[in-house]
């Protein structure tokens, strides 16, 4: 597995080789490091569109990983290969740091903290931060509002029965 | 359970010759008389009239075959399983989103079934710079007539859904010319689906017209199977490779380490559509000797508005497009300023929210208001213009296609021009507020305030929102050696037994949705064919 350019930049703006110690994805599935990555970027790109109970929220956000599983084995390998990469990077601590601005562990960062890092992502001037954000928004997206029971925060009735 | 017939099954049971995935392993070694690669626009409409015409032919389609019983609008299904790379294949910067169909029919069975014929600037122009002499409008009326009365093309005669309708309502209210779109179907119930595949059969697709009619004429189809390359000798080709494909589109282990099986056929014809085309060849080592392979492959840029109303939208109901205007193609000349046909895209959940910009509280009061949300979208005319030069196809490590696609100042500028048009469309219809999907835009309230701010955006990739539907080029046709990679009549420059029958072949981009343009251009192309193979004749009627 080839490093990607931004793991590259990463690990040069890190000071030498940093230690991969924690793939993105394992067989086309979700690592833990890589679930923890998700689920925090899930609870910030989906902020409003959640459930506000707290336990609602944690099995809204159990079921949005499980759809991000389902969507990511649907994609080709080398798609497969940059999201994993790109999740290997993020999920360290200097890869979280240095792209998405986070200074703590994913689980422990505010929301606020995460959204404003994903802002500097969004609008960075450096095309690789635009694209991870736009991988994270996109499949964030995609895989939370593929379930018909997310349908109702859209006002989405759903399609006709013939 | 469905209450529609499926056509597909009743085929199947009429005894089809169908392989690869559910449908049993495909032999090592076949053998027939014409070998097509992709079941889509180009491939169905080649497959139909050969197999009229007494010729034994096999196609081979990566794509699954799935059929109306599949089609549940949903798209959680339909984008996996229907859609090149989960209708999330990008171009090589990650800029474009491209839409393209992978499956029996290819896009045709997930297209939204806008018809229209090659505009005649798009021919002069193929006339003058590519010495394509025999394309102009008359000479290829008829075809496209055949295609049209084949596939039930007809203008859409039931009142267009709101979506459509405010685009017709705002062009109006500023004296642009809209119209209505003719569509390729047939007892439509009007869901608005399409992009899902059809659940009633009704949408006149590659799946349910020419397929079902080669494979009852004993044509093979072989599905999950991907064509790797074409064995090429003396300046021929001389077989072709294909192996089983995961759902996933991975190549199969066994595929991977060189158990494939060959195909040798009197003639190959490649209609794998733009991307995929070239890549077989790109695989396949072929004679490339001005280096115009992949190159010049065009996309329609598409940029995108969003409007919210007061009265609800429901873009997702309803037949998807059935107005347009070609009003900006015509504000300048073809070899000027990029012109922009401007249609309105149906809206389901999963892509309305990927393409709503932004996150957290402010994306989800967009997102509330999804059913009062209207989009308009513009396709930006690519390819007459030096500064709009396309994109080019190379391979991976692995052999899949990427398309290396830079958007220029040129096309970027258009893009703005664009978002001002469609924006101000919006408010002129009525809407309450405009977001031109843009990452620094927010939602503007009065046109003026709009028309500022869409000024004052750095128009550049990534932060404007890019996708396209429409993959064009990348094979291209002209009546001179060193200017395309086909020839007018599309067989290969420097491969006498091997066409091109998909949209790879042209030179342009077409300016118009292209489906109707790549079922009668590959009409005559493929009828011309049938005469040279076997001397008979053939029809689409």
């Amino acid at each position: 597995m080839k490093i990607g350019v931004l793991s590259a930049a990463v690990i040069a703006m890190a000071g030498g080789a940093a230690l991969w110690v924690q793939a993105g994805l394992r067989n086309g599935q979700l690592t833990l490091a890589g679930r923890g990555v998700f689920r925090a970027v899930g609870r910030t790109v989906l902020d409003g569109s959640l459930p506000i109970d707290g336990q609602a929220q944690q099995r809204a956000l159990d079921g949005f990983l499980d759809r991000v599983d389902a969507l990511i084995r649907a994609l080709p390998p080398h798609a497969q290969d940059e999201l994993s990469q790109l999740l290997a990077t993020l999920a360290s601590a200097p890869g979280r740091y240095l792209v998405a601005g986070v200074s703590t562990d994913w689980a422990d960062a505010s929301t606020a903290d995460l959204a404003q890092g994903l802002q500097g992502m969004r609008i960075s001037g450096l095309a690789l931060k635009q694209q991870a954000y736009a991988a994270l928004h996109d499949i964030t997206a995609a895989a939370y509002f593929s379930d018909a029971a997310t349908w109702p925060v859209l006002g989405y009735p759903g399609p006709l029965q013939i | 359970m469905t209450q529609f017939p499926d056509p597909i099954h009743a085929g199947l049971s009429r005894g089809w010759k169908v392989l690869g995935g559910r449908y049993g392993a495909i032999p090592e070694k076949i053998s027939c008389d014409v070998a097509i690669v992709g079941s889509g626009a180009g491939g169905g409409i080649t497959a139909e009239l050969l197999a009229k015409a007494g010729l034994q032919v096999v196609i081979i389609e990566e794509g699954p075959l799935k059929s109306s019983t599949d089609f549940q609008q949903k798209e959680s299904q339909a984008y996996p399983q229907l859609y090149q790379e989960s209708a999330a294949r990008k171009t090589q910067d990650k800029a474009i989103n491209i839409l393209q169909g992978r499956c029996v029919g290819g896009s045709t069975t997930v297209n939204w079934t806008s018809s229209f014929r090659t505009p005649g600037e798009t021919l002069q122009f193929w006339q003058q710079k590519f010495f394509l002499k025999d394309y102009d409008a008359d000479r290829l009326a008829p075809y496209f007539a055949q295609a049209e009365q084949r596939l039930n093309m007809l203008p859409w005669l039931a009142p267009p859904n709101e979506n459509n309708d405010l685009l017709r309502r705002g062009a109006a209210r500023l004296g642009i010319k809209a119209a209505v779109i003719s569509r390729n179907v047939k007892g439509c119930w009007n869901l608005g689906s399409c992009g899902m595949g059809c659940p009633t059969n009704a949408k006149q697709s590659m799946l349910v017209t020419t397929i079902p009619v080669a494979l009852d004429l004993g044509a093979s189809l072989l599905t999950e199977t991907r064509v790797h390359n074409f064995e090429i000798g003396n300046g021929r080709v001389t077989g072709l490779r294909c192996g089983p494909v995961q759902p996933n589109g991975a190549m199969d282990s066994a595929s991977a380490t060189g158990e494939s099986t060959l195909i040798t056929a009197r003639h190959y014809v490649l209609a794998g559509g733009a991307i995929n085309s070239p890549a077989v060849l790109l695989r396949s080592g072929a004679p490339d000797p001005y280096q115009l392979l992949g190159r010049r492959t065009f996309l329609h840029p598409v940029v995108l508005s969003a409007g919210v109303f007061e009265q609800p939208v429901e873009a997702w109901s309803g037949a998807p497009q059935s107005i347009y205007t070609d009003h900006f193609l015509h504000t300048q000349p073809v070899t000027g300023s990029i012109g922009y046909k401007l249609e309105a895209p149906p809206l389901h959940p999963v892509i309305f929210a990927s393409l709503v910009p932004g996150i957290g509280k402010n994306q989800h009061a967009l997102l509330q208001d999804f059913p009062s949300s209207h989009a308009l979208l513009a396709l930006l005319r690519d390819g007459f213009h030096a500064q709009a030069p396309g994109g080019r196809v190379h391979l991976r490590g692995d052999g899949s296609p990427v398309l290396d696609y830079p958007l220029t100042d040129y096309v970027m500028d258009g893009a703005r021009r664009a978002l001002l048009s469609m924006a101000e469309i919006q408010f002129a219809a009525g809407a309450r507020q405009v977001l031109p999907l843009h990452e620094m835009a927010t939602p503007y309230t009065r046109w003026a305030q709009a028309q500022t701010a869409i000024h004052a955006l750095p128009m550049k990739p990534m932060l404007t929102k890019v996708v396209s539907a429409h993959v064009m080029g990348g094979c291209g046709m002209a009546g001179h050696e060193k200017q395309g990679v086909t020839r007018p009549d599309g067989v290969h420059w420097q491969l006498d037994n091997l066409s091109v029958h998909d949209g790879s072949i042209f030179p342009t981009s077409i300016g118009a949705n292209p489906q109707l343009s790549i079922y009668g251009i590959v009409n005559r192309l493929a009828q011309d064919l049938c005469g040279r193979l076997n001397g008979r004749g053939t029809s689409l009627i």
